[in-house]
């Protein structure tokens, strides 16, 4: 019958960007396992490695200062709880405190939701509005990958093979918002998700859960009122359809909601 | 591969796949019967535990990740905790498949918080899904409970 | 079932049970909706799993429970996506799974029937030939339409509606659809089978144990009386689990395999196996200009997917819960039931009458708006009272619709303005007619024992009957076990469906005690319900009693983007006695968490003949979250009345007082669920079509 994956848990950084160099191709990284969980229970995937991150402690931690730095390991309900990240940025304190349930809040780590670039997950379209940058280390170097150029489509991202997120740093803002559109149960994912923040002059929306990967258009926000950008955004915008809304519905939801998080900032 | 865990206190040492999830174990292996599959991409929570002291979607939680951990389950709960009893004076359940899940996950909340809000409930158990829509009764538990 | 067990998770369900040996199956389905099945080849199974094809099942029975169209697995050709075509046991779940993907299938590709439409078009027949069942049909005339597909006409004929018509001042004729919803029961579907010196023993989760006992005897070409089912407790059920689902196949695979084999349906499972009817009414009703209706025509279509299941007896009480509670002189119901080449359809919580609630009571609402009269006091003029005459000809009594609607108005406060609020009424029938008995027994030890087929599933049924036990034997409840239903052991009963338990078996149990003092060890009690309806007239005895409710709902809408936010929400319900308040409650609170799960966002959404939403995150349902903390409901209860089960009453109103409720802002929908962008498409309507 079907082989067992190997499991490989190294304690350090070193030896796990060490696994990947070797083994890329066959050993998948797994950070809290929620994703792949699912993935692995219904069988779309087979992998011949899996290798774990959880033992490997400089993985995880939150701190702030001038940025906010997340621990790629560090946990949703985590950040959701820490007052840090409350005080310092309450808009990434909510967009990971509305993630599924409190049972996925404990499981899921920043560095997964990122990795796994799951279109309606609420983080990315925030952390991109903020203009995070994710660090991400390989054994032959490190770079920061600003959100928005970390995710490429729909479960696809940037990173190379034998690159690992290690860490997310979210810069301040003077103000930022997440608004989540559900069409359904208070449970579901977003019909439509917008993400918005204001840093002086500067004002970036960001649209979630619309298309394969989180769509901003900074010319669209340089000039015009609030409703006014949520049209161009309308308009720019080629939403996806599935059970949570029509491409057509979609697009009138974009106007309204990115308007409603434009005048939102403004308060 | 091997998994060792304290489960309801006890230690546990259990023959694992990797790609097999703790839900799985612990019904095949464990004896556990009070966390149940039922979606199995863990939005209902029918399968809720507490690792660590945090409630898990069991169905989610691959098995080696649970090694070292102290896994707790409805199991462990005597006829007599408080929360247990709040939701046999409330009535809140029916068919019961999900009662063991959202009491696991009641616990954990209250020792959160102690006394929640009603939308701190709602919230902390919006998760939990009961099909025969227990709710309202869930939640006079949960207030009794923390009363 | 102890209060303990429950909480503390040790109830054993049908997806727990195990025997020594057991094997695990899985079941292989068909990609395509319509596909002759080539070849289905499974000699790459290893030999310690066990296949099972369709050459293995060819020889053995059909099945149905009004129609025989069911064969343990598809045959020659496969009629919807998701048509068992293989199964396969083996020692461990995963290992079946393994060994499913060995399984080699050759399909040629048959056009399909999608819906209602391309079924009435009749370019493509579902079944060739419409067998009716000798089993739960002999209770109800079927009237298949032999060369279409259409399985079961319904008629009712009373007055005259064409000469009706003429006396209105006002008419209205709309059309109305209801989408596919999904049980999803928390207990998937779970079967345990083994064959023991010739005889067949199942514990299954189901509401009708000696319905699956005849089907699974005439399969087989055993005696009744060689097959066993005992029925565990479910976890949940809402109708997902009558009649013959899994049962077939997992005996067949045990008889092949000479071992007990369970199965255990995967939850994407559920949504190809038993789903709710999709349907289309178009409702014309007239009145006179003072608000006295005339004449109404019901012309009713619901797709039962690819085997009829209980379609037709679905049909039937579509047809006369679309006339609703009211006096009308002249009435015309034509009721079908269509085959398509979708997943089958089955009882769902509320058996036709969430469907027909919907398109009668919005049609009610248009025709108050119409007349320019309050839509209460509109109902209210017609509403059946005590000694009228339903449509069937029936004279009515114990009705109580009107205070069922004046409370449910008055508990949303519905004299002090009307914007945003709207009103349903209901009438349920009970399955009429049916026969329950029930057998008391002394215990050795000291206290009493109830024999009886009425399942646990998460009604309360049990524990009501227990309540009743108690006080009719004087005996504490400590004393009165109940154990699982085992058809061995307790005597005949139609089924556990139709809110019928509690009244029904509660009313044997009295008999059953008086047989009892006589006897001393035993005592049987029977009791039946007499009537039936003429499928041609629809004339005669639709219901011995009638579930009767009204729900009232409160919304607030967000205009820009359609959604809905019910603010109250209330269901007035006729209890008659109440054995058990607080299980009284829960069915009632349930039942109107379901319906706004049905209002708002429930339906099975299709590709291709695919179901596309078949997980618990693509398929949503109500969560504690989504309940308005204005929920609250009544039940009317009358001293000395009989019982009124209360399974199912107070979901059907709730999706159309919903839809009134958005009709009172002009909004006016005809299509459920009420989906934000359902919601907006309406209002763009009401402000004359303009997008943006």
């Amino acid at each position: 019958m079907r082989a067992a994956p190997e499991w490989l848990a190294p304690s350090s950084l070193e030896e796990a960007l060490a696994l990947l160099a070797e083994r890329g191709d066959e050993a998948l990284p797994l950070a809290g396992g929620t994703f792949l969980a699912a993935l692995l229970n219904q069988r779309l995937i087979e992998p011949a490695c899996l290798l774990s991150l959880a033992r490997i402690a400089a993985l995880g931690g939150i701190e702030g200062g001038e940025e906010l730095r997340l621990g790629a390991m560090a946990r949703h309900r985590d950040v959701e709880l820490s007052p840090l990240v409350r005080e310092g940025w309450p808009a990434v304190a909510r967009a990971f405190g509305v993630v599924a349930s409190p049972r996925v809040r404990n499981q899921a780590t920043v560095g997964g939701v990122l990795a796994d670039a799951d279109y309606a997950s609420d983080p990315p379209a925030m952390l991109c509005a903020l203009g995070a940058r994710a660090v991400a280390r390989s054994a032959a170097g490190v770079r920061e990958i600003p959100v928005e150029e970390l995710i490429t489509g729909y479960y696809e991202t940037s990173l190379r093979p034998d690159e690992l997120i290690v860490e997310v740093r979210v810069p301040r803002a003077d103000r930022a918002v997440y608004r989540k559109f559900r069409t359904r149960s208070h449970e579901d994912r977003p019909c439509v998700a917008v993400a918005a923040a204001r840093r002086g002059a500067e004002t970036r929306v960001v649209v979630g859960a619309v298309a394969g990967r989180p769509q901003h258009f900074p010319e669209l926000c340089r000039d015009g009122d609030a409703a006014e950008i949520g049209r161009r955004y309308a308009d720019a915008i080629e939403p996806i359809a599935d059970v949570r809304g029509s491409a057509a519905y979609r697009k009138r939801v974009i106007a309204v909601e990115v308007r409603r998080a434009l005048e939102e900032l403004a308060t | 591969m091997r998994v060792r865990f304290a489960l309801n206190g006890e230690p546990v040492e259990l023959d694992v796949r990797a790609d097999e999830t703790l839900l799985t174990v612990l019904r095949r292996d464990a004896g556990i019967l009070s966390a149940r599959e039922s979606c199995g991409i863990g939005v209902c929570g029918a399968c809720t535990v507490l690792v660590d002291g945090r409630p898990t979607s069991a169905c989610l939680l691959l098995a080696p990740l649970a090694d070292g951990a102290e896994v707790a389950t409805a199991e462990g709960l005597g006829p007599d905790h408080p929360v247990v009893r709040a939701f046999a004076e409330a009535h809140a359940f029916q068919c019961g498949f999900c009662t063991p899940g959202m009491i696991v996950a009641a616990t954990a909340l209250l020792a959160e918080s102690p006394s929640p809000s009603d939308a701190q409930i709602r919230h902390a158990l919006a998760g939990n899904l009961c099909r025969c829509g227990s709710y309202v009764k869930i939640l006079e538990a949960v207030r009794r409970a923390a009363a | 079932m102890s209060r303990e067990s429950i909480l503390l998770g040790r109830v054993r369900y049908s997806q727990d049970r195990e025997l020594p040996g057991m094997l695990h199956a899985r079941v292989l389905r068909s990609p395509y909706p319509h596909a002759r099945i080539v070849r289905v080849d499974a000699s790459a199974v290893p030999a310690r799993a066990v296949a099972l094809t369709p050459d293995d099942v060819r020889g053995l029975g059909v099945y149905g429970c009004q129609i025989q169209d069911q064969t343990v697995l598809a045959l020659d050709r496969a009629l919807h996506a998701g048509d068992p075509v293989a199964a396969v046991a083996a020692a461990t779940p995963d290992e079946a799974e393994d060994a499913l993907a060995l399984i080699e299938v050759e399909y040629e590709e048959l056009p399909a029937v999608s819906d209602l439409e391309e079924a009435l078009a009749g370019s493509v027949l579902v079944h060739e030939r419409i067998r009716i069942s000798d089993n739960d049909a002999a209770y109800f005339g079927i009237r298949p339409e032999q060369g279409t597909n259409v399985c079961h006409r319904f008629r009712i004929l009373h007055g005259d509606f064409e000469v009706g018509l003429e006396q209105a001042d006002v008419v209205i004729e709309e059309t109305f659809r209801t989408p596919a919803a999904q049980h999803a029961p928390m207990e998937p579907h779970a079967c345990l089978a083994r064959w023991e010196g010739g005889r067949l023993e199942l514990w299954t989760g189901t509401h009708t144990p000696f319905n699956v006992r005849s089907d699974l005897a005439r399969v087989f070409g055993l005696a009744e009386e060689d097959v066993r089912v005992v029925v565990p407790p479910m976890g949940g059920s809402f109708g997902a689990k009558t009649f013959v689902h899994l049962e077939a196949l997992t005996a067949a695979l045990a008889r092949k395999a000479g071992r007990p084999v369970r199965c255990v349906l995967p939850r994407s499972e559920e949504w190809v196996t038993n789903n709710r009817h999709p349907a289309l009414l178009t409702v014309k009703i007239g009145a006179t200009a003072d608000g006295t209706l005339v004449a109404k025509r019901v012309d009713s279509w619901i797709d039962t997917g690819a085997y009829a299941d209980c379609g037709p007896g679905v049909a039937q009480k579509i047809g006369y819960s679309a006339v609703g509670p009211y006096r009308i002189p002249h009435v015309h119901v034509e009721s079908r039931c269509v085959y398509t080449n979708r997943p089958p359809n089955g009882a769902f919580r509320g058996f036709g009458a969430t469907q027909a609630a919907w398109a009668s009571e919005r049609a009610m609402d248009l025709l108050a708006d119409r007349l320019g009269l309050d839509p209460l006091e509109l109902r209210l003029r017609n509403v059946l009272r005590d000694g009228d005459v339903f449509c069937t000809g029936e004279t009515v009594r114990d009705v109580h619709f009107a205070e069922c609607l004046e409370r449910a108005a008055a508990a949303i406060d519905w004299g002090q303005g009307r914007s945003g609020k709207g009103l349903c009424v209901l009438l349920k029938g009970m399955q009429t007619p049916s026969r329950a008995q029930i057998a008391v027994e002394a215990a050795d030890g000291g206290g009493y024992t109830i024999r009886c087929a009425t399942a646990e599933l998460g009604q309360g049924s049990r524990r009501a009957l227990t309540l009743v036990a108690s006080e009719l034997l004087g005996a504490p409840l400590s004393e009165i076990s109940f154990p699982d239903p085992d058809t061995d052991i307790v005597p005949y009963d139609t089924r556990a469906t139709s809110s019928r338990s509690t009244y029904m078996m509660g009313n044997a149990l009295e008999e059953a005690v008086r047989e009892l003092r006589k006897d001393g060890r035993r005592g049987v009690g029977e009791f039946r319900n007499s009537g039936g309806l003429d499928p041609d007239t629809g004339q005669g005895v639709a219901s011995s009693h009638w579930h009767q409710g009204a729900a009232a709902a409160e919304v607030r809408v967000d205009e820009e983007t359609g959604l809905v936010e019910v603010v109250r929400l209330h269901a007035a319900v006729y209890a008659g006695r109440v054995v058990n308040p607080p299980g009284a409650e829960l069915q009632n609170e349930g039942s109107m968490i379901m319906g706004l799960g049905s209002a708002l966002f429930e339906a099975v959404s299709f590709a291709d003949g695919q179901v596309v939403n078949a997980n618990l995150s693509d398929y949503q349902i109500p969560s504690i979250a989504d309940i308005p903390d204005g929920l609250t409901h009544d039940l009317l209860t009358k001293p000395g009345a009989e019982v009124h089960g209360l399974g199912e009453t107070a979901l059907p109103p709730v999706p159309a007082a919903i839809g009134n409720a958005l009709g009172s802002l002009g909004i006016q929908t005809t299509e459920l669920p009420l989906m934000p962008e359902t919601v907006l498409a309406a209002i763009d309507r009401r402000d004359g079509g303009g997008v943006r």
